[in-house]
This record gives structure tokens, C-alpha cells and sequence, in this order.
């Protein structure tokens, strides 16, 4: 398997050789700020064609076919048109928090994605409670949605930003449950570490009946936690128009929408991770022709393969079910996916403790 | 108890059940008509009424005798006819004739009062559905073809 | 209609003031100030339960009033009232809307159109026209000239003005407040995207539960009524179309056997027989938008889909006879605009054999669905009795209960021949309401298949003179709509065109009972609520 840090040492040894190390870090820094926010501009614009033909798809329709080939350009065509459009401002809205709103979702979104490893050596923040630092990051982004509905001065903006405080507050607590579930089973908190565990199988193997319960917790609570249907009540557009974001227009709006879409590959990227071994190819043991070939495939496209496959598979949920209420969904959570979640994890301690996993 | 985790196995299988509708039809042919790449092969059903025309034969004559029962029909006054007065030269007889016969498909509600109450067939409603233009007033046709 | 022989001599008992006129349908003709307590009597005693129409008149001379069509839904009587007030500067009847609810908002129509004031109604504003509209359109005696185009914006007032009337005959103006200064009050619509159209709710909100909801109307009101009385019989036909633009169909039947009904003329069986197929064709269309719509409201986009998939499979059906495919301008008076296209009997058999399996489908991804249920289920109850006095008649009335198909209670062209159920479901919620038309759509179905290989030959078209005119009289026809009762009342004074034309909208009643069934529910269950009522409205502000 290829070690893509090999290439980032090489990369920092050239560079001490011409400079002091502080500046060289510096420079690497700067590096790895710029292509980490190139590659969510690039996955947020592959997010958003495949959220379009995808759904497509399952509509009967075709979906974008008339920009480029098979509409592929229709994107980026729309992220233009989106950067030229005006930034309204509202005349009775709080201006700073209402311009600081969409930086704070873009910001948590960005941390939580750097989080992510891609490929052997290519994790940008790997340390021993990665984890909890993803789950602190990522729960920023309510801040920036709440100010958004609050700021604004509407109505709906309002009543969109309470829900989706109600909501990923409490859906925060099963995503947590269900990732210390594969904790517990890993003992590390760190994603290199958990994904090098996964050389011999993956946790959803491993970890069978309790590490299926919690992947697929794992998945409903990640789909609501970013707001996206069948829990979309905070921007369900046949209730409050477009709920927190309503008022927004431009790139702002734009940003939003772009951390939506990032969010959703996040959440996938993450249960690829923690549950299908993230960037380790798939291994079966006593095979060893078998694993020799699985080799060959890069870490990387195992990575995309596994996340955009949960991507489909999100949108797939989301675009057969109707949206719930608001009561429904805090009934969905509290009544159903905290006991059943705490039940999951203590049957995961059980078969730790008794060595039942494989 | 029991009902509670009764009912969780039937939602969850509910939903399966709607996964698996829309599983199938994620595979299945798509229905979306793409307009002007098959404009040749689109063909509209020949009673489909798109705007009201008038039917001339290869000499350029219409079997319009102008006698306004058409204008008369129309609730929305859409139908404009000019007429004049003119002697056959064969009878000596006066006879109206048809100059302008305009048609405002603006204000036109398709309702097939003017073709009903025409004695002579002379208009109908063709199948052209591609009518926008870019002023109002463009909406406003002569249908008679003028006679030179 | 033996019963009314029996019901016109009790009210002439009852109230010896009442003059029966014969003309057309007949009428009993009753003093403004007898006609409270004969109502009173007719509802109470009687057992008229149903206000059918609530049509506001303005006979000239004789005074402004109101025609009132009741039935009773257990024994099937009908009956109409005439209210008059000859006073036609300060005319006053006294208000019903405690008899029947559904005269609430058909009062606060027949005050905007006439200036009529309805003594003790609560809440009389204006219902489609602006208020600082001056005059009353709908009286022989209004002027147009009074009202240019405004170009301004409309004042909003927080106020609900009821007239009372003092001993010695003059009226008191009393104002209520619609909402109190701290209510949180949110506006959805005019333009929302699920109000099906311009229709706004002020819903007055405590956290996401719904205290009060006050519904404006009259954004894409037209005029049609007025419009009609300067035309033609003929000419008024197209309006039809455009009421309830998914009952097309339906609504052209009414107002065509309305007209027969007054010439005196009796259609051959085939079109009759092609009025019922298309009329049947018509509903499954609107029903399967129903649902598409209600999906979509409830954020199942991709059901949305599916059903305008298949309805796009009518529509083609319709098309291929009609030549419009919203617009259908089919039905006429005496017959049809066209025979059946050669390929018809083939298209719909066809049609039939595919949408049958369809149907399961929607079951399968939407019906089944537990979160489906769980937002449906026990959501927007509307009781038996609200129902009947809110006059919700259609899927609303069926799915609490109440078997108020008209195509069972009056049958008019096939339906008395076809062998087909009338679903009636229960609880009255949302379920249910959604349920109703997934059921009748089977049901049409049905009716199609048994009507669809025996349209008897015939002529399409009876003959009729070039210039229909009326004898003096007023008649009311009401067929099954796709969404309810959509009855036409005319009232001819021997013209060739009407003196007076009246459409029963069949959204009207069902907005009106919003504000009850909704009250105590969240946000979501009002998109629900007025998705299974199924309102379309255009037909609701005319």
C-alpha cells in the first residue's frame, strides 16, 4: 500500500534545505490550507452533481444533461452564476451576526473535514482524540445556524434555526453513542490508528450484530445531524420556504449550501472511516491471492468508493421517505435512538470484555 | 414493550418496503422528453389546439366571407375582421370581402366558439405550440394571406 | 322531488309570509325579517343540515337578498330560500352562520359582491376585494368607473368589523381585533410554496402550534360571475374551465346540464355516456395530482414524480380528444365538442391495464410508510357534523364520514346505471382524506371500465338554435367535482345571457373549516391539513 507520506517528508525535507524550519512550516501549512480547501470546493462540486443525477434518477427524470457532457459542467456553471449574484443585505437585521453566519458553518465544516483521513499519510489533523475533536468541530456549524435565523429578522429564518438547534443537539448524542461504540471496540480515538485496526477486517465485520446497530444509527443520526430529509424541518421548503437560510442570497446562501453538501460527505466519509476501514482495502483473511490484488487498488479510491457509496445511499433514504415533524423527530431520537444506542454499546462492551468480535 | 419493538421492526420494514419502489426505479428507463433535441419525431395530436389558423388553398385563397360571425362568437373580442364591399364583375351583385382578418392570440382562450360558429370552415386550430415572442403586439397575426 | 310537494306545505305553514314562486327549480320567497326564525326552524326541526349554495342576488327593483339551497342529508329534501330585503341602500338579513358554518364565509362573498349586511355575523370583511374596493361589483346598479386600477398597496387592518341592528331599524358597526398585540403572527403566503397558489394564512403561533389561522382570499379572484352576465350562454362556458383547472371536465358538465336542464333538453345516452368517462378520466387525473402535491408537501419529492408520470398518461388521453390538456373546452351545450378519437377506447383500456399496478406502488413508497401515518394519522380531524355544516363536501366530507357524493345523492348522466362504491372512511383526518382518493381512483377506474365498451352510438351533438336563450327562472345542477359538490345556479330573465350566474365552489367550504380542524395542530400538520383538503384557488376566488 502506498504511503503518502513518503511524499510529504520529501516534500519538507527539500524545503529545510533551502530555509529555516520555522518558515518551512509555515509554507507547509499554507500548502495544505490551500489544496484542503481546494478539495472541498472539488467534492462539494461532485456532491451536488451526483445529489442532482441521483435524484434524478430515482425521479424518473434525467437530470442535468445540457451543460457539457451528461450536464457535468452544469456545476460549476451554477457556482459562477452564484458568485456573481448580489449579497442583499437585510435593513432590519443584526448585519455582523448575520455576515459572520455563514463563515461559522463553513468554518466547523472545514475542521471536521480535515479530520478525515484519505489515504495512508494523507490525514491533515491525526492526533490521539481525533474524534472528540471532530465531534467538537463539526457541533460549531449549530452556532452559525442558529445565528443565521436569528440575525435575519424573519420569521421563518426563526422558527427554522429552533428546530435545527432542537435537532442536531439531540441528534449530536446518538452520533456520539454510535461512534463509541466502534471506541470501544478499538480502543483509540485517534482515525489513523482506528483505520490500521481495520487491516484484517472491517469494524462491521469485526464488530458484527452491535457494530451493524451502530452503523446504521450511525447513519440516521449523521443524515439528521446534517439536516438533510427526511430531517430537513429546519429548511423544509414546503413549511418555512427555505427556514434559516431564507433570507440569504448570493454566495452566502451559497456557502450554505455548499457546507450542506460537504456536511453529507463528511458524515460518509466518517462512517467509511470508523465502520468500512476507511482507505483500507478490503481484506479477507486466508485469501491471500485475493488481498495481494485488493492491494493494488490506491487508498484513496477505496476511500471515495466506500464514502461516495454511503452518499448514495443517504440520498437514496432521502429521496424515498417523507420529512418528519418536529415532534416526531425528538421522538425518533429520544425514544428510539438513546436506548437503543446505549443498549448497542453496552452489548459492544459485553463482547469486547468476552472476546466475542472476530 | 412488545408493542413498542413491534412497531419499530413494521416502520423499519415500511421504509424498506418504499426503499425498494424507488430502488426499482432508480434502473428502470427514464420518462423525460428532451423538447428541442426531438423536435423532428414530436408530433402533437392533430386535434391539439395550439394557435387559430386559416387554411389556404394553392391559389392563395381562404373560403373566409368576412360575415363576422366568428368576431360576433368571441367572448374576449380576439377575432378583428376589415371588410369591404365589392362588385362581382360577373353578377353585377355586391358582395362583402375579407381584407384583414386579425387574430389576437394573446387574449385567446381556446374556446372553439369562432370554429363553431363559422358556416364555411374557413378557420381552425392548428398544432404549432411554439408561440413565444418577444413583444405583445407580435402575439396579434393577420391570418389571411393578403391578395396581391 | 315528491318530498318537497310535502315540504312546501309545511313551510307555508310555518311561515305564512313565504311565497312559493314557480319558476324554473321554484323557490319559496321569504321577508328579510321572517327569514332567521324559518331557518332557525328548517335546521333545528326539519333536519336541514347542508347549506348547499349561498348565492347573493340583486333582483333590482324587488331588493338585494340571498338564495339559499338546503338539504337534508339523512331523508335527501331540498329545499331553496329566497331572502329579501327590498331596502337596497341599507339592506339586512339577518346572519346563518351559527346554523351552518359554511355560511360564514359565502356571507362575507355575498357582502362583498352586494353590500348586504348580514345582521350578527362576526366577522364581516370583505372576502376576495380589496377594502378600500368602493362599491359592491355584483349590484345592477355599480358603477366600474369608481374603481381604476390601484396602484397601491393595500392597507392591512386588524379588525373584524360585525354589523347589529338597533330597534329602531339602524345598524351598529362594532370592530374586533383578529389577533392581540403579542401574538406571534406569520404569514403563509400569498406566495408560498405550499398554499397550492395564492391563498394566505395569518397563523397566529405559540412555539410551532397553531392558535388561530385567518385565511385572506381573493388574490387571483377575477370576477368571473360578473363577467358572465354580460355574456352569452354560450360564452360563459370557458370560465368553467378555469375554476377548478382540475375539474375541467366536471365543471363544464355542470354548467352545460345546468343550461339543458333549463332549455328543456335531454343529451342522447352517448353523451351522456362520454360525459361520464371523461368526467371519470378528469378525477383520476386531479386525484393523482392530489397525491403528487400532498408528497410534495410533505417532502416525498420523488412520489411527486410518479404521479405526474402517470397523469401525464390522462392528460395524453384527454389531449388526443379534446385538444387541451388543462384547458379541455370539451363539453357544450348539447352535446360534446368533438366525438371520441378513433384511438380513444384503445388509450384509456390501455391506460386502465397500467395504472392499476401503479396504484400499489404509491401504496408500497407512501401509503405504507410509517412516517407517512405517523403525520397523517389523527392529524386535522374534521367531525361528521363540521363537515356537513361547513358544507366540505368531495374526498374532505367522505373521509369524515358523511356520503355526500353527488353522484350518488342526485345521479345525473351515467351514474345511476354504473355499478361503483361510494368510499366513505371515518376518522375524519388526514389519512383518511388522503386515503379517499387513492379508493376512488380504483373506483373510477371501474366506472370507466364498465361504461368504456358500451358508449352507445348516437349523435355527440344535439341540435340546438344558433341563439340559446332562457325561459325566466333559476335553476341549480351540481355535479360531483373533483374535489366536491361544484354546483351552477342560474337566474334567467329570458335573455341570452344570464341575469345572474352563480359556481358553488367547492374550495371555498373546505378553506373555511381550516381554521377549526387545524387549531392546537404544528406547522407541518397545517401543510398536511391543506394538502388532504385539496383546494384549488382559483376555484375558491373565482
Amino acid at each position: 500500500m502506498f504511503d503518502f507520506g513518503i511524499v510529504t517528508n520529501w516534500i519538507h525535507t527539500q524545503l529545510t534545505s533551502v530555509m529555516p524550519d520555522g518558515l518551512a512550516i509555515f509554507l507547509e501549512c499554507l500548502m495544505i490550507g490551500i489544496c484542503l480547501l481546494l478539495l472541498y470546493v472539488i467534492i462539494a462540486i461532485i456532491m451536488i452533481y451526483m445529489e442532482r443525477k441521483v435524484c434524478a434518477a430515482f425521479q424518473c427524470r434525467l437530470g442535468p444533461t445540457r451543460v457539457g457532457p451528461w450536464g457535468s459542467i452544469q456545476v460549476i456553471c451554477d457556482v459562477f452564476k452564484m458568485l456573481t449574484k448580489e449579497i442583499i443585505t437585510i435593513r432590519h437585521s443584526d448585519k455582523f451576526l448575520y455576515n459572520l453566519a455563514p463563515y461559522m458553518v463553513i468554518l466547523a465544516s472545514v475542521m471536521a473535514f480535515a479530520c478525515i483521513p484519505i489515504s495512508r499519510g494523507m490525514e491533515i489533523l491525526d492526533f490521539n482524540v481525533g474524534i472528540l475533536f471532530f465531534m467538537a468541530a463539526s457541533s460549531i456549524g449549530i452556532v452559525g445556524i442558529l445565528l443565521a435565523g436569528w440575525s435575519s429578522n424573519s420569521k421563518y429564518s426563526l422558527i427554522g434555526a429552533m428546530r435545527s438547534g432542537a435537532q442536531m443537539i439531540s441528534y449530536e448524542l446518538s452520533v456520539g453513542l454510535s461512534i463509541l461504540t466502534i471506541v470501544v471496540l478499538t480502543d483509540t480515538m485517534q482515525f489513523s490508528e482506528i483505520v490500521m485496526r481495520q487491516a484484517d477486517g472491517w469494524f462491521i465485520f469485526k464488530g458484527h450484530i452491535p457494530a451493524v446497530i451502530a452503523f446504521v444509527i450511525y447513519l440516521i443520526a449523521g443524515n439528521a445531524e446534517v439536516n438533510r430529509g427526511p430531517f430537513d424541518l429546519p429548511e423544509a421548503e414546503s413549511e418555512l420556504t427555505a427556514g434559516y437560510h431564507t433570507e440569504y442570497s448570493g454566495m452566502h446562501f451559497g456557502l450554505f449550501y455548499v457546507a450542506e453538501f460537504v456536511n453529507l460527505f463528511i458524515i460518509s466519509g466518517i462512517a467509511a472511516t470508523i465502520f468500512l476501514g476507511g482507505w483500507m482495502p478490503l481484506h479477507i483473511p486466508g485469501w491471500d491471492g485475493f488481498n495481494a490484488v485488493m492491494d493494488w487498488i490506491p487508498g484513496f479510491i477505496w476511500f471515495f468508493a466506500k464514502a461516495f457509496f454511503i452518499v448514495w445511499l443517504l440520498m437514496w433514504i432521502k429521496w424515498t421517505f417523507p420529512r418528519l415533524r418536529i415532534d416526531q423527530i425528538l421522538t425518533l431520537e429520544w425514544k428510539y435512538l438513546v436506548p437503543i444506542g446505549l443498549l448497542n454499546l453496552l452489548l459492544m462492551v459485553i463482547v469486547v470484555v468476552f472476546k466475542l468480535h472476530f | 414493550m412488545v408493542k413498542y419493538i413491534k412497531g419499530l421492526f413494521r416502520g423499519i420494514g415500511s421504509l424498506l418496503t418504499g426503499m425498494k419502489v424507488t430502488f426499482v426505479e432508480y434502473f428502470t428507463p427514464k420518462v423525460t422528453q428532451q423538447y428541442p433535441e426531438n423536435r423532428a419525431e414530436l408530433k402533437m395530436f392533430d386535434r391539439f389546439c395550439g394557435e387559430l389558423t386559416m387554411p389556404h388553398d394553392e391559389n392563395g385563397n381562404n373560403r373566409c366571407i368576412a360575415c363576422g360571425l366568428c368576431q360576433m362568437a368571441c367572448p374576449n373580442n380576439t377575432i378583428r375582421i376589415t371588410s369591404e364591399m365589392v362588385e362581382d364583375p360577373e353578377t353585377g351583385k355586391k358582395k362583402k370581402r375579407l381584407v384583414k382578418y386579425e387574430y389576437d392570440l394573446g387574449s385567446c382562450m381556446f374556446c372553439h366558439l369562432c370554429v363553431n360558429a363559422c358556416p364555411h370552415d374557413a378557420i381552425r386550430f392548428s398544432t404549432n405550440f411554439e408561440h413565444a415572442v418577444f413583444t405583445r403586439s407580435k402575439l396579434v397575426k393577420t391570418l389571411n394571406k393578403q391578395q396581391s | 322531488m315528491e318530498n318537497r310537494i310535502d315540504m312546501k306545505e309545511k313551510i307555508a305553514a310555518m311561515k305564512p309570509s313565504a311565497v312559493w314562486s314557480e319558476a324554473g327549480d321554484g323557490m319559496f320567497r321569504v321577508p328579510a325579517t321572517s327569514f332567521r326564525s324559518l331557518a332557525e326552524k328548517l335546521r333545528h326541526e326539519e333536519g336541514f343540515d347542508f347549506l348547499r349554495s349561498l348565492t347573493g342576488m340583486d333582483w333590482g327593483e324587488e331588493g338585494l337578498g340571498c338564495v339559499y339551497h338546503l338539504e337534508n342529508t339523512s331523508t335527501g329534501e331540498n329545499v331553496v330560500l329566497a331572502a329579501i330585503d327590498p331596502d337596497r341602500e341599507n339592506a339586512g338579513i339577518p346572519s346563518v352562520h351559527d346554523l351552518w358554518k359554511g355560511a360564514d364565509f359565502n356571507e362575507r362573498e355575498a357582502y362583498d359582491f352586494f353590500g348586504i349586511k348580514f345582521l350578527g355575523h362576526p366577522d364581516l370583511r370583505r372576502l376576495f376585494l380589496r377594502d378600500d374596493w368602493k362599491g359592491h361589483p355584483l349590484r345592477k346598479d355599480y358603477d366600474s368607473s369608481l374603481n381604476p386600477l390601484n396602484m397601491e398597496n393595500e392597507e392591512t387592518s386588524n379588525d373584524a368589523p360585525s354589523y347589529e341592528m338597533t330597534k329602531d331599524g339602524s345598524y351598529i358597526l362594532k370592530r374586533h381585533p383578529l389577533f392581540e398585540d403579542q401574538e406571534y403572527v406569520i404569514n403563509i403566503g400569498p406566495q408560498h410554496p405550499a398554499t397550492h397558489g395564492v391563498l394566505r394564512f395569518l397563523v397566529s403561533l405559540e412555539g410551532e402550534t397553531i392558535k388561530k389561522i385567518d385565511v385572506h382570499s381573493g388574490y387571483i379572484h377575477r370576477g368571473i360571475e360578473k363577467l358572465c352576465e354580460s355574456l352569452t350562454y354560450p360564452q360563459t362556458l370557458g370560465f368553467t374551465d378555469r375554476l377548478d383547472y382540475l375539474g375541467a371536465m366536471q365543471n363544464r358538465h355542470a354548467l352545460c346540464a345546468c343550461i339543458e336542464k333549463a332549455m328543456g333538453l335531454e343529451v342522447s345516452e352517448r353523451i351522456q355516456c362520454i360525459r361520464t368517462i371523461m368526467d371519470e378520466l378528469q378525477r383520476i387525473d386531479s386525484h393523482l395530482l392530489f397525491v403528487s402535491c400532498l408528497c410534495q408537501d410533505m417532502g416525498a419529492l420523488t412520489v411527486f414524480f410518479f404521479g405526474f408520470r402517470d397523469r401525464e398518461k390522462v392528460l395524453d388521453i384527454l389531449e388526443q380528444t379534446t385538444g387541451g390538456r388543462l384547458i379541455q373546452t370539451y363539453n357544450t351545450i348539447g352535446g360534446v365538442q368533438a366525438d371520441i378519437h378513433p384511438e380513444f377506447v384503445k388509450k384509456v383500456k390501455e391506460f386502465i391495464k397500467y395504472m392499476r399496478p401503479k396504484l400499489n406502488e404509491y401504496h408500497e413508497v407512501f401509503t405504507g410508510n410509517v412516517i407517512a401515518r405517523q403525520r397523517l394519522i389523527g392529524t386535522g380531524v374534521l367531525s361528521r357534523e363540521d363537515a356537513i355544516s361547513f358544507g366540505a363536501t368531495g374526498g374532505t366530507g367522505r373521509a369524515s364520514g358523511w356520503a355526500c357524493d353527488v353522484r350518488k345523492r342526485h345521479p345525473y348522466a351515467m351514474y345511476g346505471k354504473v355499478d361503483f362504491k361510494e368510499i366513505v372512511l371515518h376518522n375524519g383526518d388526514c389519512f383518511d382524506r388522503y386515503m379517499v382518493r387513492m379508493l376512488e381512483i380504483e373506483q373510477s377506474l371501474n366506472i370507466i371500465e364498465q361504461l368504456i365498451d358500451n358508449i352507445p352510438e348516437g349523435e355527440w351533438q344535439m341540435k340546438v338554435k344558433p341563439v340559446i336563450k332562457l325561459p325566466e327562472g333559476s335553476w341549480y345542477t351540481a355535479v360531483e367535482g373533483s374535489r366536491g359538490e361544484f354546483g351552477v345556479y342560474i337566474e334567467s330573465r329570458g335573455d341570452k345571457s344570464p341575469y345572474r350566474m352563480k359556481f358553488r365552489s367547492t374550495g371555498l367550504p373546505l378553506v373555511s373549516c381550516i381554521d377549526t380542524i387545524s387549531r392546537n395542530a404544528k406547522i407541518a400538520d397545517l401543510i398536511a391539513i391543506g394538502g388532504t383538503l385539496d383546494y384549488v384557488v382559483p376555484d375558491i376566488d373565482r
